[in-house]
């Protein structure tokens, strides 16, 4: 087994303990407020509130889509830091540091769409937040770049600090499990290492595309004669978007790989398949976000094949590894069914339906129906909603649960499950239905022509109900565990 | 052509779900490592074959024009924020716009037409609706690009151009027609 750190590690952990409650707590208060603007948005699109200007609805877009990936992202990197002080010692003032800008970062994000009613989505495609056509006023899109600019720099430091402490424990080959694929198998390193270390790899890779983007930009709002080529700022928008989303799913995976274990009684541990498969997620992750621009005809088209090909191939290591282990780890083995368990168990379900859905569109000739219709938000909401974020709020349970001493309630937990699996499916299939019949996303209102996304988002309403009514059943549970635990 | 990709994915999903449900409720056992790597070796090799059909069936039919190919029609598709100028000739520039735009184009059924689509100012998204309503084509427009489209219209009526890349304010008001005599 590989070896734990547990010597002079009292202070430290109820530090730790602190840093990770509070950021779960953060969480917890915005979760709600970010679901709630998604179910504003499909009130919207199902007709109601007309009256309702539509800049209003692209801005609340805006801050639901930039909110969720950036709170799923510190929900992980913090849940993450935890789980891995078994094994090393992240720097905790860096962690407090991160805090600070993601909620200098948050407060900006606030003022920028609420204020200055923003609306240019979550990955603000270049140059559109510089053509409000009066929408929004030069402060707000100078508020969105501070915000993306203050947050890069604190996940920046937060992401090198825990890449740092890995190897200030093990050396960066062992850290990555190459040692697996030599055949010696030590020195043993879990395989939260190995997809953590990965995972930090990825977001310093990705976080270097931002920093590339917002110089470019800056170039060319202080100079003049200086145009940037939309084409380059498509592709490096996308490889740093997919790869912060990829890598926050893989922060849930690393959590399953890290806890499923306790309830099930079985080991999960680190061979040359799991220490093959992430090095090659890895070098995979790079080109996947190629099929973002499949409907860019003027992408070259070796790079169109390239990004089907790596996306087709980067399913594999995820269902040979993690699905099929998950699945080995569970059969037959008396699992202790408890919310943790079950909401992981069901995140790496999500996970793998997602991944299906997610796989068919990075099909070139399917994309071209598909591209930009609501099967987009369709499957990546389903490895979100019902993937990472299970996995997340299953370890958070865990956690809270553990510190505080609670018990959990039977009736409760079937509640929540079922709450959250009918209503999260519900939803996501009026995503999917809509996608099908070629409704296209980010409409504030249907023209005639696609009017029947009407329905759709009526129909997702009362599924969006069920979904929410578990989730605060969850915070709420969750919550009262928190607070008892803070040291 | 959207209804084939859907139900392959409502087959896998309620493949995944049963194998979900069925491992979960599983009698106690003790695990047989042996067996269980010759699962994992059938799975890799099942997917993988899966994945290389799903390659060899679809990669022939990249959308992309082919350069040696002549089309029988050529439009200009010039997006601005919020309309789609659609013209036989060259599209309008900033200055000309209020002069030279048109929402509206006519091209004959049954023949290749060549969509030219670009942009003034942002991304947008250039695609064509039937009459009744099914997603035909599309292609993105890019600041500085000019994507090719080729669509051959089997059926005449109105075809409307809708937006498909998030523009700003009124995106999804953005629209033209393109009518199949």
């Amino acid at each position: 087994m590989p070896e734990v750190l547990v010597a002079d590690s009292g202070v430290y952990i109820a530090r730790l303990t602190r840093l990770t409650l509070t950021w779960v707590l953060v969480a917890l208060v915005l979760f709600p407020i970010l679901a709630v603007l998604g179910f504003l948005m499909r009130v919207l699109q199902a007709g109601f509130f007309a009256a309702l200007p539509p800049e209003w609805f692209y801005a609340v877009m805006t801050l639901h889509g930039l909110g969720m990936v950036g709170l799923w992202f510190v929900a992980g990197m913090a849940g993450i830091s935890f789980l891995l002080s078994r094994y090393v010692r992240p720097t905790l003032a860096v962690s407090w540091i991160a805090f600070a800008a993601t909620i200098i970062g948050v407060v900006l994000l606030l003022a920028a769409t609420l204020v200055g009613r923003l609306g240019v989505g979550w990955y603000f495609l270049y140059p559109l937040p510089f053509h409000s056509g009066g929408t929004w006023p030069a402060w707000a899109t100078a508020s969105l770049f501070a915000a993306l600019a203050i947050m890069g720099i604190g996940w920046t430091l937060w992401a090198g600090d825990l890449l740092w402490a890995i190897a200030r424990r093990y050396r960066l080959s062992d850290a990555l499990g190459w040692q697996y694929l030599r055949g010696s198998g030590t020195p043993e390193v879990p395989p939260i290492i190995i997809v953590a270390t990965v995972s930090f790899i990825g977001v310093l890779a990705g976080l270097v595309a931002a920093v590339v983007i917002l110089v470019l930009v800056a170039i060319e709002q202080l100079t003049t004669g200086f145009t940037n080529d939309a084409l380059l700022i498509k592709n490096l928008t996308f490889y740093f978007g997919h790869m912060l989303v990829n890598i926050t799913m893989y922060f849930g995976v690393a959590m399953v790989y890290e806890i499923l274990p306790a309830y099930t009684g079985r080991p999960w541990k680190t061979n040359a398949l799991i220490a093959a498969s992430w090095n090659l997620v890895l070098l995979l992750v790079m080109f996947a976000y190629l099929h973002h621009l499949y409907m860019d005809f003027a992408q070259p088209q070796w790079l169109q094949v390239a990004g089907q090909v790596s996306s087709y191939l980067i399913s594999v290591p995820a269902a040979v590894v993690t699905i099929f282990s998950t699945l080995a780890l569970v059969y037959g083995a008396d699992t202790r069914w408890k919310l943790p368990s079950i909401l992981l168990y069901l995140g790496v379900m999500g996970w793998a339906i997602g991944g299906v859905a997610a796989v068919i569109d990075s099909t070139v000739m399917v994309n071209s129906r598909f591209h930009n219709t609501l099967w987009v938000p369709a499957h990546f909401h389903t490895y979100y909603v019902m993937g990472v974020v299970l996995m997340i709020l299953g370890t958070v349970f865990h956690l809270a649960s553990d510190l505080s001493k609670l018990p959990e309630s039977a009736a409760l937990t079937r509640t929540i499950a079922v709450t959250v699996g009918v209503g999260g499916y519900g939803f996501l299939l009026m995503f999917y239905l809509a996608g099908v019949a070629g409704v296209p996303r980010r409409y504030a209102a249907y023209p005639d022509e696609v009017a029947r996304g009407i329905m759709y988002a009526r129909a997702s309403l009362l599924f969006i109900t069920v979904l929410l009514g578990g989730a605060l059943l969850y915070i709420w549970e969750t919550g009262r565990r928190c607070v008892r635990a803070l040291p | 052509m959207t209804g084939t990709p859907f139900a392959v994915f409502v087959a896998a999903a309620i493949v995944i779900l049963g194998v979900f449900t069925a491992v979960a409720r599983s009698r106690s056992a003790t695990v047989d490592y042996a067996k269980a790597t010759r699962l994992r070796l059938l799975f890799f090799a099942s997917l993988g074959a899966i994945l290389l059909f799903f390659l060899v069936l679809t990669l022939p039919g990249l959308p992309y024009p082919v350069e040696a190919s002549t089309p029988d029609r050529v439009v200009h598709a010039v997006g601005k924020q919020y309309a789609w100028s659609l013209t036989e000739g060259p599209g309008p520039t900033l200055a000309a716009w209020d002069r030279e735009f048109s929402p509206l184009v006519s091209v004959p059924a049954r023949t290749t037409v060549e969509f030219r689509v670009t942009t003034l100012d942002v991304n947008h998204g250039f695609s064509l609706y039937a009459p009744d309503g099914r997603l035909v084509a599309q292609t993105q427009a890019m600041p500085g690009y000019m994507n090719r489209l080729r669509v051959s219209f089997d059926e005449p009526g109105a075809y409307t151009v809708l937006c498909l890349e998030f523009c700003g304010m009124s995106h999804h008001r953005m629209r033209g027609v393109v009518e199949v005599k």
